[in-house]
């Protein structure tokens, strides 16, 4: 097996608070991430699921190296991400790419799309300047937009061609690992078919390393070959998209599967309550509040991500047995 | 006054039988030139749930922004009809509307956080309604308000009264507003996109909520969504909306396990469902409103599109328990 392209090691990223007052100092912490252990191999697939406030974009920012692990190492290839030099750092920069969630706020809008993805060429020196415009045209038949969307701005295209463009940006450059958040929210469902069609060519083809963010696990089955679930800063499952869909060992998975509105099955409010503050966590699995199956001990020891079946990995002290 | 709530003799005597709580006939709306809604018709029985699908600009939640007058003359133009318990909506002045709009029809909007005012408590906006339409005392209203957020599911509803929006949870806020809603008892409950903005395990519990919220009522609901699956786990009907018409409307069950339309057989091979293989995206894009095809208006985008087509409207036929507007039902 080849090194792995990213790994995380028990990676934490705690943020300070401060207390309210003068008189009452004490900070308090919240745990956005909380000993994350993740590798990627060349040409992987991963999706990160979870709901609102459970580390994902924390998690992308730190593997872009935009934040630095408060505890932890993650690794590029070889290389900590909190060491790299300036040559190795825009190398980095280079061989990563990533799609924002807000593709149009991602944007300058008064450039034009040519110039846009001119850009990251024009940066890195990939090619002569007389070669750029070729190359731009190339960029943008890619991702399937006529080249004569190039000499508009951003404000004049719809939903669908600007999430297009922001994916061609990131192919601009030529990377070997594209991250992305939440790339296909919010579109409508038949603009949404075809950006997941085009994302899914492209990582086939190209041989791309891929990591998508998404709460929605319908997307991250057709996009990705393996999932990991996270809550509350931590992944609690992971392993290759089949076995998450279809026997799922996690109780938070096995509710968000069932919340997934289904045309086949009746509405079912899986989970009661709210994903708690990660300000003060509870001591003992962090899921215990609302899990339908949670025992005593739950509350007492904190579960590990440790290995189950076929690659797969979980946090959880009574996994859901299979069927 | 309230004459314009009133029946009409003749809805009185529509009101013996099955009379519809809600009847849109030959609908239509103009904003200038560009027909938004054209020709719609639909009709909903008390205690029913309908769905109005469809992508944006489909007309989804023009329809129910004409339905509680807040898109009238002269911005733009209504033709045909609405009736809602037999009453004409698109011939009422304001102030009867604001006697409709929160008493007999209650709203939710997608996005909580803008829809609620910042500078008030939500014990004040639960209370507002119950002031407006009913006339409670405050010390009634406060409890009102209490046992409101009680069954929405707030935790500590007493604490909570004296909150403001900010200080709650997106998820709290949208029971807040199903809160406001559904104070006054209404007969008719309008819900745009009420949980597109909230995590699949919140979106469940609050659909849950608001159907039994609405069944202990007896009220009919009217839900503007997206997601089509969803609409088949909630709406007891289906109106697929595309570019300001109703292209199939039916029983749920029929018109998504079975769609006839070509559009709403599209849309459904755009739905990722868990495990999906391929996706099969409709080609094209919605048209423009000013240049909207004279005949069919999908038969740009349609796999069976023929000449007629282009040339003539497609007129909704009754076909296997529902109605469908195309010239080739299999």
């Amino acid at each position: 097996m080849q090194a792995p392209i990213f790994s995380l090691l028990d990676v934490e990223r705690t943020y300070e608070l401060r207390g309210r007052g003068w008189l009452n100092r004490t900070p308090r912490k919240l745990k956005a991430l909380d000993g994350v252990r993740l590798e990627l191999q060349r040409g992987d697939t991963l999706a990160l699921v979870g709901e609102s406030g459970s580390g994902k974009s924390t998690l992308i920012r730190l593997m872009l190296g935009l934040e630095p692990a408060s505890d932890g190492r993650v690794l590029y290839g070889q290389r900590d991400l909190a060491q790299l030099d300036a040559e190795e750092r825009k190398r980095f920069a280079r061989e990563v790419a990533f799609i924002y969630q807000n593709a149009r706020g991602s944007m300058n809008p008064r450039m034009r799309i040519a110039d846009i993805l001119a850009e990251p060429i024009r940066l890195h020196r990939l090619c002569e300047e007389s070669a750029i415009a070729d190359r731009v045209v190339a960029l943008i038949e890619r991702v399937g937009l006529p080249a004569g969307l190039l000499q508009r701005f951003p404000g004049e295209l719809s939903g669908g061609q600007i999430r297009r463009v922001a994916i061609a940006r990131a192919l601009a450059a030529e990377p070997r690992v594209i991250l992305a958040d939440e790339s296909v929210a919010g579109l409508d469902v038949s603009v949404q078919a075809q950006v997941l069609n085009l994302l899914r060519e492209l990582c086939r083809e190209s041989g791309i390393t891929l990591v998508f963010i998404t709460h929605d696990l319908g997307v991250a089955s057709y996009l990705c070959d393996r999932i990991a679930v996270l809550y509350l800063g931590r992944i609690v499952e992971q392993g290759p998209t089949e076995a998450i869909l279809n026997t799922p060992r996690h109780p938070y998975t096995r509710a968000l599967l069932q919340a997934f509105p289904r045309f086949d099955m009746p509405l079912k409010a899986s989970l009661s309550g709210e994903i708690p503050s990660p300000v003060d966590l509870p001591k003992g699995c962090r899921f215990a509040g609302r899990c339908p199956q949670a025992q005593s001990a739950c509350r007492e020891t904190d579960p590990v991500l440790t290995a189950h079946d076929a690659g797969r990995q979980v946090a959880c002290l009574f996994p859901v047995a299979s069927v | 006054m309230d004459a314009a709530v009133a029946l009409t003799p003749e809805a009185a005597d529509q009101a013996a039988g099955q009379a519809p709580l809600l009847e849109v006939r030959d609908f239509s709306l103009r904003r200038g030139k560009a027909v938004v809604l054209d020709g719609v018709s639909l009709a909903l029985q008390p205690g029913e749930t309908l769905g109005l699908i469809g992508e944006s600009g489909a007309g989804k939640s023009t329809l129910a922004m004409a339905l509680i007058g807040l898109l009238r003359a002269p911005e733009v133009q209504l033709e045909g009809s609405l009736r809602f318990r037999g009453t004409e909506l698109t011939s009422l002045k304001e102030a009867e509307f604001r006697r409709l709009r929160g008493n007999k029809i209650g709203l939710i909007f997608q996005d909580a956080t803008a829809a609620l005012n910042p500078c008030f408590t939500v014990g004040e906006q639960i209370a507002e309604p119950l002031k407006r339409h009913l006339g409670l005392s405050k010390w009634d209203r406060r409890e009102r308000a209490a046992a409101l957020m009680q069954s929405v599911g707030i935790p500590e509803p007493r604490l909570r009264l004296d909150a403001y929006p900010h200080e709650l949870s997106g998820g709290m806020q949208q029971r807040v507003m199903i809160a406001i809603a559904l104070a006054c008892n209404p007969e008719l409950l309008l819900a745009d996109e009420p949980t597109s903005a909230l995590d699949v395990t919140i979106q469940a519990q609050i659909m849950e909520l608001i159907l039994d919220r609405v069944r202990e009522l007896n009220s009919s609901a009217i839900f503007v969504l997206h997601d089509l699956a969803l609409g088949a786990q909630v709406c007891d009907r289906i109106a697929v909306m595309y570019a300001g018409q109703i292209v199939e409307e039916g029983p749920s069950e029929r018109v998504l396990a079975a769609p006839l339309h070509p559009y709403t057989r599209g849309l459904k091979s755009c739905v990722v469902e868990l495990g999906s293989r391929t996706l099969v995206p409709i080609p094209g894009q919605v048209p423009p409103l000013d240049a909207m095809p004279a005949g069919c208006r999908f038969a740009p985008r349609c796999p069976k599109a023929q000449a007629v087509c282009g040339e003539r409207r497609p007129l909704p036929e009754t076909r296997d328990g529902r109605q469908v507007a195309c010239w080739f039902i299999d």
